[in-house]
C-alpha cells in the first residue's frame, strides 16, 4: 500500500473567477497525517473536494494531483480511483449512511460490490472490520440507532473496507462534544498508523494537535505557514497562528485562581440559589437534590457532556422551566427582567426578520429606557452603529452574541446565565467574548452561571467550578 | 425498540380510531339530515326501513311509538350513530332497495375505475417526476413543472370534456361515457390519472432531487460502488420512502376525483350516486355513500402505513 | 406533502410569482370593472341568436338562449372571486386564531382543538362539502359554510405547528425574559413569520375555492342556473358541446386562469 500524495499548485476558482484556493503546493505520504487548520471560509474543505474529484460543477479548477507518481485522472475517470486508491470520511457521517440499511451491510457492500468477493465472505470481513472498531454490537442496528461516535466508526469500517491507501477527513469531529471529539481524532490517528497516507482538514487545533503530523494553517485559500505539526504549534512565525493558538483556553492568561475544591457558597449574598432541586423528564431523572447559589460579581461555571442536564440547571434557576422537586429563591426586591440569559447559538436567540435597531428600540419602548444608554453600551461592546440596521443572517456569531449581551446589560442585570456562550464561534472570537463576559461580571458586579462541556474554558473563567455527574451536582477539582 | 408486534399494531389502532371519526361525523351529518328534511319523520323513517310501498299512517304511527321518535334528540342520535357503526344503513328513500345492496354493486365499479386510474397516473407521473428530479435545473424538469403547474389549474370536468371533444367526437377513438366494456373506461380514468399524476410527479421529482442531492448517495459514490449499485441500493429505496408517503394524501386527491368523472361520464360508481342521492334528497344512501367513501380512504391510507413500515425502517422504531 | 417545496419550485420560475400578479390582476379587473363596461345584460335572452359564434355583435359568442358569453363570463368572474375571497379570508381568519391559541394555551384546549380538526380532516375535503350541501343543494351558503368547515383546519394545523415551534425558539424565550408579553410576542414575532405561509395557504385556498365552487355547480349541486357561474355555464351548454365547444369550454379557460393565476402568486405550498 503506497499513497503518496502531491499537490502541485492548485487552484480553485468561482464562476466569477474569485480565487477560493490560491496555488496551493502540498505533499503527503503514508503514516504521516497531513492537517489543513483553517477557520470557516478558508478554503479547506474545497482542498479535499479538489483531492477527491467532486468539486460543485460551477466551481473551476486548475493544477495538478499527483498519486504515486501519476497526475491522477480528470472527470469521470477520477470516480474509478473512488473506494479503491481514495476514500473520503464525510463530515457528519450519520447524514451520509444510509438510514435504511443495517450496519454490517453498509460495510459487506463494499466487499461484494467493490471488491468482488463472495457473499459469506464480504459478511465475515465486514464482521471483522467492525469488531475491529468495537462496535460488532451495532451490526444489526439502523444508523439512527446509533450515537455520533459509533456512526463515525461504521463510516471508517466502510472506509477500511475499501483498503484505499488515501485516506481524505472533512471537519471529523464536527458536531461531537469534547470528550468524543478526542476520540474521534485518536481514531483518526491509528488509520495513519496502519500506513494510511491521511490528510484530514479541521478548524479546532485541539484536533490538529492529536493528528500530529504535517500542519497546514490556511486563510483565505493560501497557505500562510506549514511544517511539523508540534513544531509549528510550539513556535508559530505568523502573527495569525499565534492570535490562533493563543485563543485556546489552556494558552489563556490564569487571572482568576479558581481554588481545588469549590466551596458550595458564594461568598457573600446570594443573588440566586436553587435549594434540593430535582428535575425528571418522564421517567428519567435529569438532576437530584443539587444545591447551588450564585453571587454578585462571581462566575459559577457548570462542566459536563451534551445532555447531563446542565442547561436544565440554568433554565430551573431562572424560572424557565418548573423543578419537580425543591425550590428556587430569588434575591428579594428585584424585577424579573434583571435575570437574563445568553444562548448557544446566537442567531437562533433573535427574531429572524427583525433589524438589531427595531430590536434595540421594541426593548427600549418596553422599559422606557434613554436611547443614550443604548449607545453607552454599544461603545462599551465594540459594536459599530453600522450594524444596527442588519438582521441576524447577515451579523457573525461574535457579534450576534454581543448584541445579546447589549440587550441583556440594558435591563441592568444581576443574573446571568451563560449556556455554551462561545461554543458556536471562532476560537478567536470565543476568546473575545469569553474575556468580555468576565470583565463585564466584575464591572457591573453580577453573578454569570456558565455552563460548559469545556473544561479549560471553565477553569479560565469560573470561580468555582462544578460538574454534574449522575444527576448531581459536584465540586470539580482544578485540573492543570 | 418498542417491538414489532407494536410497531405495526400502532398505526393500525390510529388508523381504527380515524374509521370511527369518519364514523361519527357522516352519522352525525346524516342524523341531522334527516331531521332537516321536509315532512312527517315518522313516515320517512317508515320507509327507510320497510321500503317506500307499505308505508301507512298506521306504520308510521307504530315507527314513532317502536322508535320513541318522542325521546330527547340526543337518545335518537345515540341510537342513529349505534345502527351506523353496525353498517345497518336502512332503505333508499328513493328505490326502497336497502343501501348497502345498492353499494355493493358501485364499489365494484368505482373500485373498477380507481384501479385504472391508480396505475395509469403512476405510469404517467412517476417517469416524468424522476426524469425532472435527475435533470433538475435544466429544460426537462421546467417542462414537466409547467406541466404539472398547468395541469392543477385546469378543473378536471374541464380536462375530460377537452378528453371527450378530442377522443370522442372529433378523433372517434372512443365511446364518450356509459359502462359497457374497457373502452368505456379509458377516458374516465385517463381524465383521473392525469390529474393525479400531477401531484405525484412533482412528489417524485422532489425526493428523487433531495436524494440524488444527498451525502448517503455521495458517499455510496465514494465508497466505490458503481453509479448503477449506488442508484439501486441506496437511491431508489430512500426516494420511495416520502413518494409512498404521499400516496396517502394522493387517495384523498383520488376520492374527489372519482366523484367528479364518475359524475360527467356517467359511470355507475359510489361518486356518481353519491351525487345523484344529494339531488334526490335520498338521506340514506347519502350517508351510506359517504360513509363506504371516508372509510375505503382510512382502509387504503392503512395499506400504505404498512407498505410505509415495511421499506422504511426508521418509522415506528425508537433512536438509540 | 413536499408541497412546500413544490411553490419553491413554482416560485423559482422566471417571473412565476410576478406573471401570478399580473394574471390575477386582469381577471380581477375583468370581473369587477366588466360587468360595469358591458352593456349587454347577462340574462337578455335572444334565441335567434342561440350559439352565435364570436363576432361583432357578441365578441365572445353567445350560449344555446343567445346571452351575450363576455357579459355573463364577467359576472361568474366576478362572483368566483367575491366567493372564494370571503371564504377564504373567514376560514383563514378562524383557522389562524384558534391555531395560535391552540398553540400559546397547549393542555385541554389544544388536544380539543385537534381533536376537531382531527375529525374534520377524516373525511375527504370535497365529501364534507358534500354533506353540508345535502342540507340544500344548489344554494350559496350551505355551499360556502361547507367549503369553509373544510378550509379553516388547513389554516389551523399550519398556524399550529408553526407557531408552535416559533414559541419553542431560543428568541420567544429571550423576549419572555426581557419583560415582553403575549401581545408583543403574538404580534412581533410570531405573525410576522407566519405570514409567507398564510399567504401562500391563502392563495392555494382562493384558488381551490374557485375550483371546488365551478366544479360543484358544473355537477349541478353547486349554484344553479340562471346564474352566471363558470362550472355551471358549461354544465348548461354540454349538450352543445359538440356543435359549439368554445363556448362550452371557455368558462373552464377561465377557471384554469383564474387557479393558474392565484397558485403562480401564492407560490408557496398547496394542501
Amino acid at each position: 500500500m503506497s499513497g503518496h500524495v502531491r499537490l502541485r499548485d492548485l487552484t480553485v476558482q468561482a464562476a466569477d473567477g474569485t480565487p477560493l484556493v490560491a496555488g496551493l503546493s502540498l505533499a503527503a505520504g503514508p503514516g504521516t497525517p497531513l492537517v489543513l487548520l483553517g477557520e470557516t471560509g478558508s478554503g479547506k474543505s474545497l482542498v479535499l473536494q479538489a483531492i477527491m474529484g467532486a468539486l460543485p460543477p460551477h466551481l473551476r479548477r486548475t493544477g495538478e494531483v499527483v498519486l504515486d507518481g501519476q497526475p491522477l485522472p480528470e472527470g469521470r475517470a477520477r470516480r474509478g480511483l473512488w473506494g479503491r486508491r481514495i476514500a473520503l470520511l464525510p463530515q457528519e457521517p450519520w447524514l451520509a449512511l444510509d438510514p435504511t440499511m443495517r450496519a454490517l451491510a453498509q460495510v459487506a457492500e463494499v466487499y461484494r460490490l467493490v471488491r468482488g468477493m463472495p457473499a459469506p465472505r464480504s459478511r465475515a470481513e465486514a464482521e471483522q472490520r467492525l469488531r475491529d472498531l468495537g462496535i460488532e454490537e451495532a451490526a444489526r442496528l439502523y444508523p439512527f440507532q446509533l450515537s455520533g461516535g459509533m456512526a463515525q466508526r461504521l463510516a471508517l469500517a466502510v472506509l477500511r473496507a475499501t483498503d484505499a491507501p488515501l485516506l481524505l477527513a472533512d471537519e471529523p469531529t464536527k458536531g461531537l462534544d469534547a470528550a468524543r471529539r478526542d476520540e474521534a481524532a485518536l481514531r483518526l490517528r491509528d488509520e495513519a498508523g496502519r500506513g494510511r497516507t491521511v490528510i484530514a482538514v479541521t478548524h479546532d487545533i485541539g484536533v490538529a494537535r492529536i493528528l500530529g503530523g504535517h500542519l497546514a494553517v490556511m486563510l483565505e485559500g493560501r497557505i500562510l505557514e506549514q511544517g511539523p505539526s508540534e513544531r509549528l504549534l510550539r513556535d508559530p512565525a505568523q502573527d495569525y497562528t499565534r492570535r490562533l493558538i493563543a485563543a485556546e483556553p489552556s494558552q489563556w492568561p490564569t487571572q482568576w485562581r479558581a481554588p481545588s475544591i469549590a466551596p458550595p457558597r458564594p461568598a457573600g449574598e446570594a443573588v440566586v440559589e436553587g435549594r434540593r432541586l430535582g428535575k425528571r423528564f418522564q421517567d428519567r431523572a435529569v438532576l437530584r437534590e443539587v444545591d447551588i447559589a450564585v453571587g454578585r460579581g462571581e462566575v459559577v461555571a457548570v462542566l459536563g457532556p451534551s445532555g447531563c442536564g446542565k442547561t436544565t440547571l440554568g433554565d430551573l434557576l431562572l424560572g424557565l422551566l418548573p423543578p419537580s422537586q425543591g425550590e428556587v429563591r430569588r434575591a428579594a426586591g428585584l424585577a424579573p427582567w434583571r435575570f437574563q440569559k445568553l444562548y448557544q447559538d446566537p442567531p437562533s436567540a433573535f427574531a429572524p426578520h427583525q433589524s438589531m435597531r427595531d430590536a434595540l428600540r421594541h426593548l427600549g419602548r418596553r422599559h422606557g429606557l434613554a436611547p443614550t444608554l443604548f449607545e453607552g453600551l454599544r461603545d462599551r461592546l465594540r459594536l459599530p452603529p453600522a450594524l444596527l440596521d442588519r438582521r441576524p443572517a447577515e451579523l457573525s456569531g461574535g457579534e450576534l452574541q454581543r448584541f445579546a449581551l447589549l440587550r441583556a446589560l440594558a435591563l441592568d442585570p444581576v443574573f446571568l446565565f451563560a449556556d455554551e456562550p462561545t461554543s458556536r464561534l471562532d476560537p478567536i472570537t470565543q476568546q473575545e467574548v469569553a474575556l468580555l463576559l468576565r470583565g463585564l461580571v466584575s464591572e457591573r458586579n453580577l453573578g454569570l452561571l456558565l455552563v460548559t462541556h469545556d473544561a479549560m474554558l471553565a477553569q479560565r473563567m469560573a470561580d468555582r467550578v462544578f460538574t454534574i455527574e449522575a444527576a448531581r451536582l459536584l465540586p470539580a477539582g482544578r485540573a492543570g | 425498540m418498542g417491538g414489532n408486534a407494536w410497531r405495526v399494531l400502532r398505526p393500525l389502532l390510529s388508523r381504527l380510531g380515524q374509521a370511527g371519526l369518519v364514523a361519527l361525523l357522516v352519522g352525525c351529518i346524516g342524523f341531522a339530515l334527516m331531521h332537516a328534511l321536509p315532512g312527517d319523520q315518522a313516515f320517512r323513517l317508515a320507509a327507510e326501513r320497510y321500503g317506500p310501498d307499505i308505508v301507512d299512517a298506521r306504520a308510521a304511527a307504530a315507527m314513532r311509538a317502536e322508535l320513541g321518535l318522542d325521546r330527547p334528540l340526543a337518545l335518537q342520535l345515540l341510537e342513529w350513530l349505534g345502527r351506523v357503526v353496525r353498517l345497518d344503513l336502512g332503505r333508499s328513500l328513493v328505490t326502497g332497495e336497502p343501501v348497502i345492496q345498492e353499494l355493493r354493486v358501485q364499489l365494484g365499479y368505482t373500485a373498477l375505475l380507481a384501479g385504472m386510474a391508480l396505475p395509469l397516473s403512476a405510469l404517467i407521473g412517476l417517469p416524468l417526476g424522476i426524469a425532472a428530479g435527475l435533470w433538475r435545473g435544466r429544460w426537462p424538469d421546467h417542462a414537466v413543472l409547467s406541466l404539472a403547474v398547468l395541469l392543477r389549474a385546469v378543473p378536471a370536468y374541464a380536462l375530460g370534456l377537452a378528453l371527450m371533444v378530442l377522443l370522442s367526437v372529433r378523433l372517434r377513438w372512443l365511446p364518450p361515457g356509459g359502462f359497457e366494456g374497457w373502452a368505456e373506461l379509458v377516458l374516465p380514468s385517463l381524465t383521473l390519472a392525469l390529474g393525479l399524476a400531477a401531484v405525484s410527479s412533482r412528489v417524485a421529482r422532489e425526493s428523487v432531487a433531495a436524494v440524488a442531492a444527498s451525502p448517503v448517495l455521495a458517499f455510496a459514490r465514494w465508497k466505490g460502488l458503481s453509479e448503477r449499485d449506488a442508484v439501486r441500493r441506496h437511491g431508489l429505496r430512500n426516494a420511495a420512502i416520502p413518494v409512498l408517503a404521499v400516496l396517502g394524501l394522493q387517495l384523498i386527491g383520488l376520492v374527489e376525483g372519482i366523484l367528479i368523472v364518475e359524475t360527467l361520464f356517467g359511470w355507475p360508481g359510489i361518486g356518481h350516486a353519491l351525487v345523484h342521492a344529494i339531488f334526490a334528497r335520498d338521506v340514506p344512501l347519502v350517508q351510506g355513500t359517504a360513509l363506504i367513501m371516508g372509510l375505503g380512504v382510512v382502509l387504503l391510507n392503512a395499506a400504505v402505513d404498512l407498505a410505509c413500515l415495511l421499506i422504511d425502517p426508521r418509522r415506528g422504531r425508537q433512536a438509540a | 406533502m413536499s408541497g412546500l417545496a413544490f411553490g419553491r419550485r413554482v416560485a423559482a420560475l422566471p417571473c412565476a410569482r410576478l406573471a401570478g400578479a399580473g394574471l390575477l390582476l386582469l381577471l380581477l379587473g375583468f370581473g369587477l370593472v366588466g360587468p360595469w363596461l358591458i352593456e349587454a345584460d347577462p340574462a337578455r335572452q335572444d334565441l335567434m341568436a342561440s350559439l352565435a359564434p364570436p363576432g361583432a355583435r357578441f365578441l365572445l359568442g353567445a350560449d344555446h338562449l343567445g346571452r351575450s358569453m363576455l357579459a355573463r363570463l364577467a359576472h361568474a368572474v366576478r362572483l368566483s372571486f367575491l366567493l372564494s375571497g370571503l371564504t377564504v379570508a373567514a376560514a383563514g381568519l378562524l383557522g389562524t386564531a384558534l391555531g395560535l391559541l391552540a398553540a400559546w394555551e397547549g393542555g385541554w384546549l389544544d388536544r380539543g382543538l385537534s381533536l376537531l380538526s382531527d375529525t374534520v380532516l377524516a373525511l375527504p375535503g370535497l365529501l364534507l362539502v358534500l354533506l353540508v350541501i345535502a342540507f340544500a343543494p344548489g344554494q350559496i351558503l350551505p355551499l360556502a359554510g361547507g367549503i369553509a368547515l373544510a378550509l379553516w383546519v388547513e389554516f389551523f394545523r399550519v398556524t399550529r405547528a408553526q407557531a408552535r415551534s416559533l414559541l419553542a425558539r431560543p428568541h420567544v424565550e429571550a423576549a419572555r425574559l426581557l419583560g415582553f408579553g403575549r401581545a408583543y410576542i403574538l404580534g412581533h414575532l410570531i405573525l410576522p413569520e407566519l405570514a409567507p405561509i398564510l399567504f401562500t395557504l391563502a392563495g392555494f385556498g382562493i384558488g381551490g375555492v374557485i375550483l371546488t365552487v365551478a366544479t360543484l355547480s358544473f355537477i349541478s349541486i353547486g349554484l344553479k342556473p340562471p346564474t352566471a357561474e363558470l362550472g355551471g355555464m358549461t354544465s348548461e351548454m354540454l349538450p352543445y358541446l359538440a356543435e359549439a365547444p368554445f363556448q362550452a369550454l371557455l368558462p373552464s379557460l377561465f377557471v384554469a386562469l383564474a387557479v393558474l393565476a392565484c397558485h403562480l402568486l401564492a407560490g408557496g405550498r398547496p394542501r
